[in-house]
């Protein structure tokens, strides 16, 4: 699990700066995690899948952007994972109808439950999210005196191992629950969903398994590609090609 | 509240059963009106290209399901313990709008074998009076399969269902499933394609076991199909998109397609969508309903549907959730045994198992939703049960049904969780990997039972169904059984790698999908003292009150429950028209 997108020193610093300019959430989430000034940076959106945070703060984004890149490193199958816009996908679900509790039952009474009743906080999972982003943020300044944003690649790395694994307690925050419940299918779902939520950039991870998407018209290939590589599967196509 | 004028029927859902009465009603010109809850999404996003491949929208967020913000329901898994909202709906799914769950399904169409309709009978015939145990209350339910067989017959002609006969009137044909109860009549169209792993199934099953597999009965139609109503299908396109979806080709037997677009033509027919259902009407003294009361949510009005008689065909939950909010019946109480509504509350012990080839192209995305190769060898009572200690068995089948990325990858046992490890093994196992499945039978205990939740309530305020249920002895061991059988069979057909191996025990857990299949509450039989529904589906205590759907059944099979669903909603429709005109206790 190496990665060769380690954070440049002073990305945290510049975002803290950049904050404050205006117009800085519009900023392509690729730019940003470059660390590069706004005004020579040229507004690719093609390559994150769209621009500014509905949910996150700056904070919260680079966070964010962290975690997706040590999930997704860059190599030779996708690039990481900011430039697959799967932060610019955690943010807009989080800040969309899943985010704020649709088809979630929130009503109580609540009561202590096993993991095998499913989801059981008067929490939305935006809500839940920035809750265990907290909690997670304070267990890595308690273990590195650093932010998570701020760890290299090999060390975020292995605090997330520990973190899905159970082993960083947190006052009250079950951090491997949040991660399980929350964090990992979110990811999954920004890899492998269409390109039009703002993950899978490109349809990369389509090509990546070779999901050949849309149309899926496929009388004839049932029998024509049973057993057979499929070509579709080079070349994936999405819900915005036949739009 | 608004009271309307009297109909001669009211049907309570606007699904599969209730299409399917009020299909026969309206051939013999009874008017009827159905209460749907939900709107008609086939002309929406959910039924055009390209909105419709969406998986994140329609499959993980379940966009076509019951909204559990609105309704959802609680579970404990014993007594002594406090019940849990199922926050999120997960295990199994309602639907919600025209066509109700029968437009979102894979399609598979089953008749059970005949001895189902008669277990109790069954079982002591051939094991001993005394083999039952005295926590398994299994029933006869009152009616044979000779009776329902016409209507199958019906079923499938109507939904245009593709397949291989296995037991032609008595004569057992090759390539079909020999237990399969006998048929008057071949499926109306050919079976589906099969795809790789099925035929990888087939040739070893076959080569290995000697036992018969076989093409799931499928209602996604082979080729174009007219239905003896004159409503078309189309030809399934195995685009990969079937359960959990609306089919926009027009190529899945679904009520919205075959049965609403054909009642909207006929005089007396009337679909209110819209209508959410709150109560019944019920007069104790005189014993009969007087009406259905819904709530109008166009126009947030109350309304009263007065009804000569009134048919309960909402999804399985619902019917026993209408008749304990209504007082209609005795609840069952699990320390007695005595009382009924609630009682028999099945599930099905199903369970998987990863298999990876290597070698081979599964192609999973080239699939329909039953494009399933089963054998029946271990389901029910097909097989000698003396000494196992159970009672009961399952399917067992490879299914591919969909490629779908986000859900349908399988890793091999030990693929790191993320990095480029994670990403490698998805790229090299996605299009050769499948997996191996059993639907397993569930039968009823004691303790497996419905009732109203003291504490949750709805959107509505009105209490939440509570579920009591977990694996008990005999699922825990059927499921140990088949899932056995099936991992001989993966380990036969030469798989790279499998896994897990892992078949359903207690707690049962509420956050993985396990089918939809939930059976019971509201179940018929021939004695009043433990059924609530004649052999009729006329209620003991309500004579113009009917209930209809998987909620009858006495115990759920190791297969699908649609086909005899349909088969009892046909034949319901036809009793009720001739309850319409000769009103009183049918027999």
């Amino acid at each position: 699990m190496s990665s060769n997108s380690d954070p440049a020193p002073d990305r945290r610093e510049f975002l803290r700066q950049a904050a404050t300019v205006a117009g800085i959430l519009a900023l392509p989430a690729a730019a940003r995690a470059a660390g590069a000034p706004a005004a020579q940076t040229p507004a690719d959106e093609s390559a994150a899948g769209g621009a500014g945070w509905l949910c996150f703060s700056p904070d919260e984004a680079a966070w964010v952007e962290r975690l997706v890149d040590v999930l997704c490193p860059a190599d030779e199958l996708t690039p990481r994972g900011v430039d697959c816009g799967l932060a610019f996908f955690f943010d807009r679900q989080l800040a969309g109808a899943y985010g704020r509790g649709e088809r979630l039952y929130l009503q109580g009474p609540w009561r202590p439950a096993i993991p095998e009743d499913g989801y059981q906080l008067p929490l939305t999972p935006e809500a839940y999210f920035k809750v265990g982003l907290k909690a997670a943020e304070e267990a890595a300044r308690a273990r590195h005196q650093r932010g998570f944003a701020d760890l290299g690649a090999a060390e975020a790395d292995a605090f997330l191992q520990l973190l899905a694994a159970g082993q960083l307690k947190t006052p009250h925050v079950n951090l491997a629950h949040w991660f399980d419940e929350l964090v990992y299918p979110l990811f999954q779902q920004a890899c492998f969903s269409d390109p039009i939520h703002g993950g899978n950039h490109d349809r990369v991870f389509w090509k990546m398994i070779g999901y050949p998407g849309l149309p899926a018209v496929n009388g004839l290939n049932m029998v024509k590609y049973r057993g057979k590589p499929f070509p579709g599967a080079k070349t994936p196509r999405s819900i915005e090609d036949f739009s | 509240m608004r009271t309307l004028p009297e109909c001669s029927v009211v049907i309570v859902g606007g699904g599969l059963a209730s299409g399917l009465v009020a299909r026969q009603l309206a051939r013999q010109g009874v008017q009827t009106v159905v209460l749907e809850r939900g709107g008609d999404n086939r002309d929406g996003a959910a039924g055009k290209i390209p909105t419709q491949r969406d998986e994140l929208r329609w499959d993980t967020r379940l966009g076509l399901m019951q909204d559990a913000a609105r309704e959802t329901y609680t579970l404990r898994r014993s007594r002594d313990a406090a019940a849990q909202p199922m926050r999120r709906l997960s295990a199994f799914l309602p639907g919600t709008g025209v066509g109700g769950a029968g437009n979102h399904w894979g399609g598979q169409v089953w008749r059970w074998a005949d001895y189902n309709m008669a277990l109790r009978t069954r079982l002591e015939t051939r094991y001993g009076r005394g083999a039952i145990p005295a926590e398994m209350p299994v029933q006869d339910w009152g009616v044979t399969y000779d009776e329902l067989e016409p209507y199958h017959d019906l079923f499938e002609r109507l939904f245009g269902v593709s397949g291989q006969a296995g037991n032609l009137r008595g004569q057992i044909l090759a390539g079909g499933n020999p237990f399969e109860a006998p048929r008057r009549n071949p499926y109306p169209q050919a079976p589906l394609e099969a795809t790789e792993a099925g035929l990888m199934f087939k040739e070893t099953v076959e080569r290995e076991f000697g036992y018969k597999p076989f093409p799931s009965p499928a209602a996604n139609s082979s080729g174009p199909y007219v239905n003896p109503d004159g409503m078309h299908l189309g030809a399934c396109q195995y685009c990969g998109h079937c359960d959990r979806f609306i089919c926009e080709a027009n190529a899945k037997g679904a009520p919205d397609v075959l049965l609403y677009p054909w009642l909207a033509r006929q005089p007396g027919f009337e679909l209110r969508t819209h209508s959410h259902v709150t109560g019944l009407d019920y007069d104790p003294v005189a014993k009969r309903v007087r009406g259905v009361k819904y709530l109008d949510l166009v126009t947030s009005e109350e309304v009263c549907q007065p009804g000569g008689a009134v048919v309960l065909a909402g999804f399985t939950l619902t019917n026993t959730r209408l008749l304990l909010g209504g007082g209609i019946g005795r609840p069952y109480d699990p320390v007695s045994g005595g009382g009924v509504v609630g009682k028999n509350f099945c599930y099905q012990a199903n369970s998987g198992i990863s298999m990876f080839f290597r070698d081979r192209w599964l192609n999973p995305f080239l699939a329909a939703g039953s494009t399933s190769t089963i054998i029946d060898e271990f389901n029910d009572d097909n097989f000698d049960h003396t000494g196992l200690g159970f009672f009961g068995g399952g399917y067992i089948g490879v299914g591919v049904t969909s490629g779908r990325p986000i859900a349908a990858r399988r890793l091999p046992p030990r693929t790191p969780r993320w990095g480029s490890a994670w990403k490698q093994a998805n790229a090299d196992w996605y299009a050769h990997s499948c997996a191996i499945g059993v639907q397993g039978s569930c039968y009823p205990h004691r303790e497996n039972y419905l009732d109203l939740d003291p504490d949750h309530t709805d959107a509505f305020g009105q209490p939440l169904l509570r579920l009591n249920f977990d694996w008990r002895d005999n699922e825990a061991k059927v499921s140990a059984y088949c899932t056995d059988r099936a991992h001989r069979i993966a380990r036969a057909m030469g798989a790279t790698q499998i896994g897990p191996v892992v078949s359903r025990a207690s707690p049962f857990d509420t956050r993985y999908y396990q089918g939809s299949h939930v059976t019971g509450g509201t179940i018929m039989g021939a004695d009043p003292a433990t059924s609530v529904v004649s052999p009729r589906l006329q209620h003991w205590d309500a004579e113009n009150l009917f209930v209809v759907g998987a909620s009858v059944f006495a115990h759920n099979a190791g297969h699908n429950p649609t086909g005899p669903i349909g088969a009892l909603a046909l034949r319901l429709g036809d009793d009720l028209a001739r309850y319409s005109s000769q009103p009183g206790r049918l027999s």
